[in-house]
C-alpha cells in the first residue's frame, strides 16, 4: 500500500541479503534462494574427542533453530517466501570441522579465557544451495561456536516450515576486528540473580560478545560471598538471598565459558567501598559521612589506602576471589577517588604526615600491593582511566589494561602512555544515561550523562579516533555498561537489549562492512538487522525492546529520517 | 553519631510509609497490631452486596496473604519482632455504608460508568489498636472499594506474620480531582490483553479512575469493529494482534470492577493512515514521501474530512465503537493535523472547491458531524488541545480538552471555558528521553527530552496561571505512554512506579514534598513487584532502605 522511501534499486544495494546476521561477518557472499531445513536436520562433528561443551553447544543450536520460530521481518512475515517452498531444496547436515587436527581439541571454555593475544574466534561457514552439507570450519572450538551463532541467525519459520532465503551462502573467513567485546553489569547498586545473569549471557552469545565485565561490589552492597572473609557479605549484602556464593560464581563462569564468554570480575578499590565499613569500620575513611561532600553518590566511604594493614587486607580479598577464576584478567577498579574524604580523615592525614608521602604516593604503594598479589596469581590487572590520567600511578605494570569511561576524548591520552585500552566511554556506551535524576529531593535534576545513548549513537563510535598511527594495536575493543542505580531484574533486559548489540558489531565487524561500505555511514542498513536480532532475542525469552513501531520494523528504511 | 541521625530521619518519615496516594486526613499511632490467621472481611450489614464488591473483597484478602512485603528499613522489620509477639490481633474488617446511603447498593462498575461529577470515591477507615474490628465506611460502593485499596497497603510481613506498627489508624479520604488517568497507545506497538489487565490492576492500586485507551493510529488498527471488519483485518499487525469485541468487553469489565472507567480514543482525522489499507478512498496522502513533509512520523495519511462520504464513514465508525463502551466519555482525538497532506490531495481540493469551504470550515463541519453522533448517544466528546487552540471549531460546551503539547497551554484552554485534563508532554509523557527512534539519525534525541522523572511529574501544578474560576475547569490529569519504543517487554518498567506520581498528585492535591514522598513511592513499587508488576528500582536498594539518606540535601 505504502510506497517505499527509496527506489527499489537503491534498496537493493543498501541492504545485504542477510538481514538477520548480527554482527555482520567480515566477509560474506549470499544469494537470495530459499532452502528448507530438513525435519531430520543434524549437525555432525568430523573430528574425534569433541569436548563436552562443544557437544552441548551443538545441541543448543539445534534446539534454537527449532524453537526460534521467527517470522521474517517483512510485510506478511514470510508468506511470499512460502510460494517457493515447493521447489526449494532441503538442507540436511551441517558439518563442524577443525582446520588443524588436534589429538584432543580444547573445550570452548578453555579457548574463551586464554590470553587476549592468543584467542582465536575465526571461522568459515558455507551453506550450499543444492542441499548438500554445510560446513563450519575453524582453528578452535571457540571459532566453531562463533560459526554456530552465525548459522542460528539464518533461519526463519513460516507456517511450520524452517527455511532460509539467503542460500547459497559463503563466509570465507569471519573473525573479530577487536578481541575485547564486552558488556558490564553492576550487581551492587541493585542485585541481580544468577538466572538474570545467565539470560544476559545467552543474549551476549547470540551477538558474539566475549567478555562479561562483572562489577560485583560497590559502596551500596557487597553481594559476593568469599569463604575467607564471610563478614563482608554477611554485613554488606542486601540480604542473605541477595548474595553470590562461590558456587554461584563458578556456575556463572562455566555457563559463560561454554558460550565463549570470559568473565572479568571487578572489585572496585580503593573508592566505591563504603560497604566494607559495615564489617570493617576501621578500614574505611569517612564512612557514611555527608555524601555530597565526600562521594560521587551515597553512601560515602573509601578504603584507608594509606594503611598497610588495609592494603594487605585488600590484596588478600582480591586474591581470594581471583584465584578461583580462570580468566587471565582481574579488575581492581580505581575510579572516582574522592580526595576530600581522605583530607578529612584524621588517621589518613596522620599516616601521610608520619611517612612523608602524598596521597598519590600512598595510592602507588597500595596499588603495588594489590596488583602485586594479582600478578603473583598470573593475572593481568585492569583499571579505570583515572589510575593513569589523574593519579599518575607509577607502579602500574606495562601490560595493565585501562578502561576509558569518563569521555571518549580520553582514549588517545591513555594510549599515548602506552597502555592497552578498552573503550567504555559514558558518552557512547553508558546504558543508564537519560533516565533522569535518581538522587532524592531533586525534582528538576536530570541524568548526569544525559541524553540517552541510542543504539545509533553507539553504532557510530570510532574506536581509533585520535589514536596515533602505530598505536592502534593498543585498542583491545570496547563494551557497553549498565550501572544499576535505576535498574533491577525488572528492567535489565529492556534497558540492555538490543542496544548493547550495537557495540558488539562495532568491535566485531570493524569499520568496513562485507560489501565494502563504511559501517558508520550505513546505520540505515544496520537497523533492519538489529530489528531481526532483537525479534530473535524475544523468541528466546530475552525481553529486548522495540526500537520502532512494528510498522517500521516490517518496512526497512521507510521510517528513516 | 550518624547512626542516631538515621534513626531520627527514619522515625520522621515512616509513620505513613505505605500509603499511596496519601489520604487527605490521616492519623496513626505507634502500636503494633498483627493480622489474625482467621482474619476476614465482614459485609454482613450490607444487603445484596454487588458481585464486584465481593470480588474486590476476595482480592484484598488474597493480597494480604500473598504480598509478603518486608518493611523497607535496614533490618527489614526484624526490630519489630519483640513488639509483634505481644501485639493484639485484628480478626475483622467491617464494611458498611454511611447513613447518607440508602437502598440496594449499585455496583462498582455501574458507579464508574456514571458522569465524572457524580462519582463518589470518599471513605473513612479505622483500625483500632486493641484488635477490635476495623471499619470502612462510605456513601458509595466505589468508596468502599477505595477504602479496601488503602487497607491493603497498611501491612508488612515478618517471618509470616502480617503486621502494622502504626495502630491506631484513622483515615478520612476523598480525591481532590475526579479524573486520574493513564493512557496507553496500542497502535504503534501491540500489547496483549494480559498486559492491559495487569496495568489496570496496578492503576487500581494507586486509585486511578480512567484508562485512556489510544486504540488505533497510523501504524496499525488493532480494534475489531464488527460493522467494519476490514479495518482490523487489513490494518492490524497480524490476525492474532487484534482486540476482538470480546477482548474489549473483558477489558471494560475488568477495569470497571477495579474502579476504572475506560475512555476509548479513535484519533481522527489525523493519525489514520492505516485506514487506507481497507478504505483507500477515505485517506489523503497515504504513504506520501518524504513522510516528514506530510506527517509528524511515518507513515503519512489522514482522513479526507472534506469529503461527505468520509465524514459519514467516520461518524458511523465512531458510533459503532462508542456503542460498545458503557462510559460517558469518548475521544475523537484531533491532534497533529498536517495541512500539507491535504494541499496535495486532489479529492480534498476538489471537495473544497465544490463547497467553497476553507480547510478549517470543512474540519468544522466534519467535527460537528462526528461529535453530534456521540452527543446523540449520550456521550461527552473528548479532544486534544489543537481542536480548541489551533482551529476555530464549533464544539459542545461539555467537551473535555486534553492538554498535551505543553503545560503552558492549559490556561488558554481554560480561558475558552472548556473542562480540561492535564496531559502535558513536559511533565507526563513517559516515553520522553529514550532517544530518537527514527532511522538513519545517529545523533537525534527524543523530541521531548529529557526523561520525565517521577519527581518532576510530582511537582506539577495543575492550576498554574489560572484564575479561580478557570481552575475549576481542571478535572484532573494523566500520565501517557506513546509506544514507538515500547512493547510488552518494557511496559511495566517504563510506566511503574512513575505513573503513580500523577495518581497521588491528583488524588491528594498538588504541593507534595518529593523527599517525603519518595519512601512511600519505594513502598508502592516494591508492593507492585510483589504483586507481579515489574516496577523498576528508583534508587539503589541501599537508599530505599534508608529514607532521606540519598537526598541531594542529605
Amino acid at each position: 500500500m505504502f510506497p517505499r522511501l527509496a527506489s527499489p534499486a537503491l534498496i537493493f544495494t543498501l541492504i545485504p541479503r542477510c538481514l538477520g546476521i548480527w554482527p555482520i561477518p567480515r566477509s560474506l557472499e549470499s544469494g537470495n534462494q530459499i532452502i528448507k531445513l530438513s525435519s531430520s536436520f543434524d549437525i555432525s562433528i568430523n573430528f574425534t574427542h569433541p569436548p563436552q561443551d562443544l557437544l552441548d553447544a551443538v545441541a543448543r543450536t539445534k534446539q534454537a533453530i527449532q524453537t526460534d520460530q521467527l517470522g521474517r521481518l517483512v510485510v506478511g512475515r514470510g508468506s511470499t517466501d512460502s510460494q517457493a517452498f515447493g521447489s526449494a531444496n532441503t538442507f540436511h547436515t551441517l558439518v563442524l570441522a577443525l582446520d588443524h587436527d588436534a589429538p584432543t581439541p580444547r573445550p570452548i571454555a578453555t579457548e574463551a579465557v586464554v590470553g587476549l593475544d592468543t584467542r582465536d574466534e575465526s571461522y568459515s561457514l558455507s551453506v550450499p544451495l543444492d542441499g548438500s552439507a554445510g560446513v563450519v570450519s575453524a582453528n578452535t572450538t571457540l571459532g566453531l561456536l562463533r560459526g554456530l551463532s552465525t548459522f542460528e541467525q539464518l533461519w526463519y519459520t513460516f507456517d511450520g516450515m524452517i527455511y532460509t532465503n539467503y542460500a547459497p551462502l559463503t563466509i570465507a573467513k569471519d573473525f573479530p576486528a577487536y578481541i575485547y567485546r564486552g558488556f558490564m553489569l553492576d550487581t551492587a547498586r541493585n542485585f541481580f540473580s544468577v538466572s538474570d545473569i545467565k539470560r544476559t549471557l545467552d543474549a551476549m552469545y547470540l551477538v558474539k560478545i566475549n567478555t562479561f565485565h562483572w562489577h560485583i561490589t560497590d559502596s551500596q552492597s557487597w553481594p559476593i560471598q568469599i569463604a575467607q572473609f564471610p563478614e563482608l557479605a554477611r554485613a554488606g549484602a542486601y540480604s542473605v538471598d541477595q548474595t553470590f556464593t562461590p558456587e554461584d560464581i563458578q556456575d556463572v563462569v562455566s555457563y559463560a565459558g561454554e558460550r565463549g564468554i570470559d568473565v572479568l570480575i571487578e572489585i572496585d578499590t580503593p573508592g566505591h567501598t563504603a560497604i566494607v565499613g559495615a564489617s570493617h569500620p576501621d578500614y574505611v575513611a569517612c564512612y557514611l559521612s555527608e555524601w555530597i561532600t565526600f562521594a560521587g553518590e551515597p553512601p560515602a566511604g573509601q578504603l584507608r589506602l594509606v594503611d598497610p594493614v588495609v592494603a594487605n587486607f585488600t590484596a588478600d580479598v582480591l586474591s581470594a576471589v581471583a584465584k578461583t577464576l580462570p580468566s587471565t584478567m582481574f579488575s581492581t577498579g580505581g575510579d572516582e577517588l574522592d580526595t576530600a574524604c581522605y583530607s578529612a580523615d584524621a588517621p589518613t592525614q596522620m599516616n601521610l604526615n608520619e611517612t612523608g608521602r602524598t596521597l598519590f604516593d600512598a595510592l602507588d604503594d597500595f596499588t603495588a600491593t594489590t596488583h602485586g598479589a594479582l600478578h603473583a596469581l598470573g593475572k593481568t590487572t585492569v583499571v579505570w582511566e583515572e589510575m593513569v590520567l589523574e593519579y599518575n600511578t607509577t607502579t602500574l605494570r606495562n601490560d595493565t589494561i585501562v578502561m576509558v569511561w569518563i569521555s571518549s576524548d580520553d582514549a588517545a591520552a591513555v594510549v599515548q602512555k602506552g597502555f592497552r585500552i578498552v573503550h567504555a566511554p559514558s558518552n557512547y556506551f553508558y546504558l543508564d544515561c537519560g533516565a533522569g535524576e535518581w538522587i532524592g529531593n531533586d525534582p528538576t535534576g536530570n541524568s548526569w550523562c544525559d541524553p540517552f545513548k541510542t543504539w545509533q549513537e553507539s553504532y557510530t563510535f570510532d574506536p581509533l579516533a585520535n589514536i596515533s598511527s602505530g598505536q592502534e594495536s593498543l585498542v583491545l575493543g570496547g563494551e557497553q555498561l549498565l550501572w544499576t542505580e535505576q535498574s533491577g531484574p525488572e528492567n535489565l533486559d529492556s534497558i540492555v537489549w538490543p542496544r548493547a548489540a550495537s557495540s558488539a558489531e562495532v568491535f566485531w565487524t570493524g569499520d568496513t562492512l562485507p560489501d565494502g561500505f563504511n559501517r558508520v555511514q550505513n546505520i540505515s542498513e544496520a537497523l533492519p538487522r538489529l530489528h531481526d536480532v532483537r525479534y530473535r532475542m524475544v523468541q528466546r525469552g530475552i525481553k529486548a525492546i522495540r526500537l520502532q513501531p512494528e510498522w517500521c520494523a516490517l518496512r526497512p528504511q521507510a521510517c528513516d529520517g | 553519631m550518624l547512626q542516631s541521625n538515621l534513626l531520627i530521619v527514619a522515625a520522621a518519615v515512616s509513620a505513613v510509609s505505605a500509603l499511596w496516594p496519601l489520604p487527605t486526613q490521616l492519623s496513626t499511632g505507634t502500636t503494633s497490631l498483627v493480622l489474625a490467621s482467621d482474619f476476614d472481611i465482614d459485609l454482613s450489614v450490607i444487603s445484596n452486596p454487588p458481585q464486584d464488591l465481593l470480588d474486590a473483597v476476595s482480592r484484598t484478602k488474597s493480597y494480604l496473604q500473598t504480598d509478603q512485603l518486608e518493611a523497607l528499613d535496614v533490618d527489614r522489620g526484624a526490630s519489630y519482632a519483640q513488639s509483634l509477639q505481644n501485639a493484639s490481633s485484628l480478626s475483622s474488617l467491617s464494611l458498611s455504608f454511611d447513613s447518607g446511603h440508602s437502598g440496594d447498593p449499585t455496583s462498582i462498575s455501574e458507579e464508574v460508568a456514571d458522569a465524572i461529577e457524580n462519582r463518589v470515591e470518599g471513605y473513612t477507615l479505622t483500625v483500632p489498636e486493641d484488635g477490635s474490628a476495623a471499619t470502612i465506611k462510605a456513601n458509595s460502593t466505589l468508596g468502599l472499594f477505595r477504602g479496601l485499596t488503602t487497607f491493603g497497603q497498611l501491612w508488612y510481613d515478618l517471618n509470616n506474620t502480617t503486621y502494622t506498627v502504626e495502630a491506631p489508624i484513622a483515615i478520612t479520604d476523598s480525591p481532590v480531582y475526579p479524573y486520574r488517568g493513564f493512557m496507553l497507545d496500542t497502535a504503534r506497538n501491540y500489547f496483549p490483553v494480559s498486559d492491559i489487565l495487569r496495568t489496570l490492576d496496578a492503576m487500581s492500586w494507586v486509585k486511578m479512575t480512567t484508562f485512556h485507551w489510544h486504540m488505533v493510529d497510523s501504524q496499525s488498527f488493532p480494534l475489531e469493529v464488527p460493522e467494519f471488519p476490514e479495518l482490523s483485518a487489513k490494518g492490524a499487525y497480524g490476525s492474532s494482534l487484534v482486540y476482538s469485541t470480546d477482548d474489549v468487553q473483558n477489558i471494560i469489565s475488568y477495569a470497571a470492577a477495579r474502579g476504572i472507567d475506560v475512555l476509548p480514543e479513535i484519533d481522527t482525522p489525523g493519525h489514520t493512515a492505516i485506514i487506507a489499507e481497507a478504505y483507500p478512498e477515505h485517506v489523503a496522502c497515504p504513504g506520501a514521501t518524504p513522510w516528514a513533509t506530510y506527517a509528524n512520523e511515518p507513515p503519512a495519511g489522514q482522513l479526507r474530512f472534506a469529503s461527505a462520504d468520509t465524514t459519514n464513514f467516520t461518524a458511523s465508525l465512531i458510533s459503532s465503537v462508542s456503542s460498545r463502551f458503557p462510559g460517558k466519555y469518548f475521544s475523537t482525538g484531533g491532534d497533529e493535523l498536517n495541512t500539507e497532506c491535504y494541499a496535495i490531495d486532489e479529492p480534498t481540493q476538489a471537495d473544497l472547491n465544490a463547497t467553497g469551504n476553507t480547510l478549517e470550515q470543512a474540519l468544522d463541519s466534519f467535527t460537528q458531524s462526528v461529535q453530534s453522533v456521540l452527543v446523540d448517544d449520550g456521550k461527552t466528546p473528548v479532544v486534544w488541545e489543537e481542536m480548541v487552540l489551533n482551529f476555530n471549531l464549533t464544539l459542545s460546551n461539555e467537551t473535555i480538552v486534553m492538554v498535551w503539547i505543553s503545560s503552558a497551554d492549559a490556561a488558554a484552554v481554560a480561558e475558552k471555558g472548556f473542562r480540561l485534563v492535564q496531559a502535558p508532554s513536559d511533565y507526563f509523557y513517559l516515553d520522553c528521553g529514550a532517544g530518537g527512534w527514527v532511522g538513519d539519525s545517529p545523533s537525534t534525541n527524543s523530541w521531548c527530552d529529557p526523561f520525565k522523572t517521577w519527581q518532576r511529574a510530582y511537582t506539577f501544578d495543575p492550576v498554574a496561571n489560572m484564575t479561580d474560576a478557570q481552575a475549576k475547569l481542571v478535572i484532573g490529569g494523566e500520565h501517557l505512554l506513546w509506544t514507538e519504543q515500547s512493547h510488552a517487554s518494557n511496559l511495566d518498567p517504563i510506566v511503574w512506579p512513575r505513573a503513580a506520581a500523577s495518581a497521588e498528585l491528583f488524588w491528594s492535591g498538588p504541593g507534595g514534598n518529593v523527599s517525603e514522598a519518595l519512601p512511600r513511592l519505594h513502598d508502592v513499587a516494591f508492593r507492585m513487584s510483589q504483586r507481579g508488576v515489574g516496577a523498576i528500582a528508583l534508587q539503589p536498594l541501599w537508599c530505599a532502605l534508608r529514607p532521606g539518606v540519598c537526598d541531594i540535601s542529605a
